[in-house]
């Protein structure tokens, strides 16, 4: 009570009498989250406005006659005739290591009940994006805990991968292994005292999605031991659309904190189709002419100014990076839609999820044939390279092979073997949720397949096959596995020990 | 062109026509309302009421509202008057209403421009920052 009061006291002393010079306007319309204001003859594009009651908007329209403000939050208690305020500032939203842990919405105010954010920093939340001069090469690698992924699809630091496919394929699943994924690397690496290891911080953006959902994220985040390294801003369906879509640039200036203060950073924007409808909704309302599909004509621009902003930056510029996960839901698997084409054209690669392959039990259901990693083995481990090398080439033969033998005629020796090794290598690549491997797993389980040790084993028990070789490699081969780990590459030495190791596995499996 | 767009256009060729020397003109605005009565154009009642919105923000431009709580000398009300009109390069016209509610001190409006020292909006102020 009493710092209270010293904090009372501290304000009166420090209040001044001059005159306060501030631009105002009244509202003329208010609806649908928009508010059309005549007057504020000051104000700048973008510029945030004081609303009665602490309400703030954003100027998105600047008429000759009025200004066309978008309202961030409730605007129920608006009405015509209320004075609105200029601040002569963007809008802006807390940063730092106070939000690891945290729920926010799209301001950066916390919604998780567990008090104020601790931060002495803010970023603007519209803000330009790293220059040429400013980047560096993407050669560091993200793991993202997903044996498909990681051997055929690789992705590096600074890098955009998109996650596409139909509703109900994987998509979020694979965002959020790839966030606990980076926990569990941050918690061995930092045990591990290693000065240059370098953790990967998390931050969800969760955009018009069901609360339920969020809920649920959140949920296997804690119980996976994830959050304590992640952020999540929340900008559910309930929210107004200009909070959907404010709120991955929220994500994107609190993910800019960390790139810019030499650290690495993962974002997942979940999902853009419904950040484009927030902002169609948003452009059709202050009637701004509308497009393709009803899409206004900068959609492309929206995401590409905020998909910009994730970059590996040199030294000079922070020495950090931002690596973006943004995900887009298709309809019927179109791919040639307007949204999704936009998207592909912007990110530096994609990981296309089918329906047929889930529907087939193949999860992840990733279609090795349609996803591609532009910057590709450039962000590979070299243990990883060395045995996902042919991966990507078997199961492109395979899959030509397959549609053949479809026909079921007869087939040499030498198909049948191709067809039994792809059969294999999909069985292999099959992964329950929320399960990330750890690279030097993938790489103990990838040599074997390379050098034939599942041959003789029935495809229908694949999977138990690398469970238990993966189980045995954790418990009775640490010191192996930690070699793989650090060494991150296989030398002699280690393909002898793998080869003792497998040797002395294979019997233990019936 | 749309209807909107037209009615607009012509009620800012009525205020050009009712301005003279810079400065909004009474004898001009009646010339113009005369015109408009004799001759009524098509959606007269909207050309009227965009004229109107025109003139009213023509006024407030030349204006000063000047709010006060308690007495204010007319010395002090030309020293506004004359600080404004060398601000805004024209000639400002001082309006002086009484206002309890600003409690101490003076709120001075004009057009979209407001300069507040009065003891309300420093309470406020106090208010948000430490909510």
């Amino acid at each position: 009570m009493s710092s209270v009061i010293e904090q009372i006291e501290q304000q009166i002393a420090n209040l001044q009498t001059k005159a306060v010079a501030s631009n105002t306007g009244k509202i003329l319309k208010i609806g649908d989250g928009v508010a059309k204001i005549d007057g504020l003859s000051e104000v700048m594009y973008n510029e945030m406005i004081a609303f009665p009651g602490g309400t703030i908007g954003i100027a998105l329209n600047l008429e000759e006659d009025e200004v066309g403000a978008v309202v961030l939050g409730e605007s129920n208690h608006l009405k015509q005739g209320d004075e609105v305020k200029c601040t002569g500032t963007l809008l802006s939203v807390p940063v730092g290591k106070g939000l690891l842990g945290r729920v926010v919405d799209a301001l950066g105010q916390p919604v998780d009940g567990k008090g104020a954010i601790e931060s002495s920093e803010t970023y603007p939340v519209e803000r330009i994006a790293p220059g040429i001069i400013e980047r560096k090469s993407v050669d560091q690698p993200l793991m993202t805990g997903i044996q498909a992924i990681d051997s055929m699809i690789p992705i590096g630091r600074g890098q955009r991968e998109l996650i596409i496919g139909d509703r109900g394929t994987g998509k979020t699943t694979i965002a959020i292994d790839t966030i606990i994924n980076q926990a569990n690397i941050n918690k061995v690496g930092i045990a591990s005292g290693d000065p240059d290891f370098r953790p990967v911080y998390s931050i969800y953006v969760a955009i018009g999605q069901k609360n339920s959902n969020v809920a649920r994220t959140l949920g296997v985040l804690e119980e996976k031991g994830a959050l304590e390294y992640t952020i999540i801003v929340s900008a559910p369906a309930a929210d107004a659309a200009a909070n959907q879509y404010i709120a991955p640039y929220t994500g994107a200036a609190i993910g800019e904190w960390f790139m810019a203060n030499g650290m690495d950073a993962l974002i997942v924007y979940d999902d853009l189709s419904k950040h484009a409808a927030a902002y169609r909704q948003m452009s059709l309302i202050l009637k701004r002419p509308s497009g393709r599909e009803a899409y206004p004509g900068d959609v492309f621009y929206l995401h590409s100014r905020l998909l910009e902003r994730s970059a590996r930056v040199s030294k000079d510029h922070g020495n950090g990076s931002l690596t973006a996960l943004p995900i887009i839901e298709t309809l019927a698997g179109d791919l040639a839609a307007y949204i999704p084409t936009n998207v592909i054209s912007i990110t530096d690669g994609q990981i296309f999820l089918e329906t047929d392959l889930f529907n087939q039990g193949i999860r992840p259901a990733v279609s090795v044939g349609l996803s591609v990693s532009r910057v590709g083995s450039a962000a590979q481990q070299k243990a990883t390279k060395q045995v996902a090398g042919k991966i990507k080439l078997e199961l492109a033969q395979f899959r030509e092979l397959a549609a053949f033998a479809q026909f079921g005629s007869d087939l040499d020796a030498k198909t049948k073997a191709q067809l039994d090794r792809g059969a294999r290598i999909v069985e292999l690549f099959k992964q329950p949720a929320f399960n990330p491997i750890p690279i030097e797993q993938q790489v103990g389980v990838l040599w074997a397949m390379q050098n034939n040790v599942f041959d003789d084993i029935d495809v229908s028990k694949m999977v138990a096959a690398s469970n238990s070789l993966r189980d045995f490699l954790s418990s009775r081969k640490e010191v192996l596995l930690t070699s793989v780990r650090e060494k991150a590459k296989i030398d002699d030495d280690l393909t002898t020990q793998l080869k003792a190791a497998v040797d002395e596995w294979k019997p233990t499996f019936a | 062109m749309t209807q909107n767009k037209q009615i607009k256009e012509f009620a800012k060729q009525l205020l050009k026509m009712s301005v003279e020397g810079g400065d909004l003109s009474a004898d001009r605005v009646d010339g113009v309302l005369t015109a408009l009565n004799k001759n009524p154009p098509r959606h007269h009642i909207a050309v009227l009421k965009a004229y109107l919105k025109l003139v009213e923000r023509e006024v407030a431009k030349s204006t000063a509202i000047i709010s006060h709580a308690g007495a204010i000398g007319a010395r002090s009300v030309e020293l506004i008057s004359k600080q404004l009109s060398a601000k805004y390069g024209r000639s400002i016209v001082p309006i002086t209403r009484e206002e309890p509610s600003l409690i101490a001190g003076l709120r001075v409006v004009v057009d979209c421009d407001v300069y507040d020292s009065s003891i309300s909006n420093v309470l406020s102020t106090l208010e948000s920052s430490l909510s």
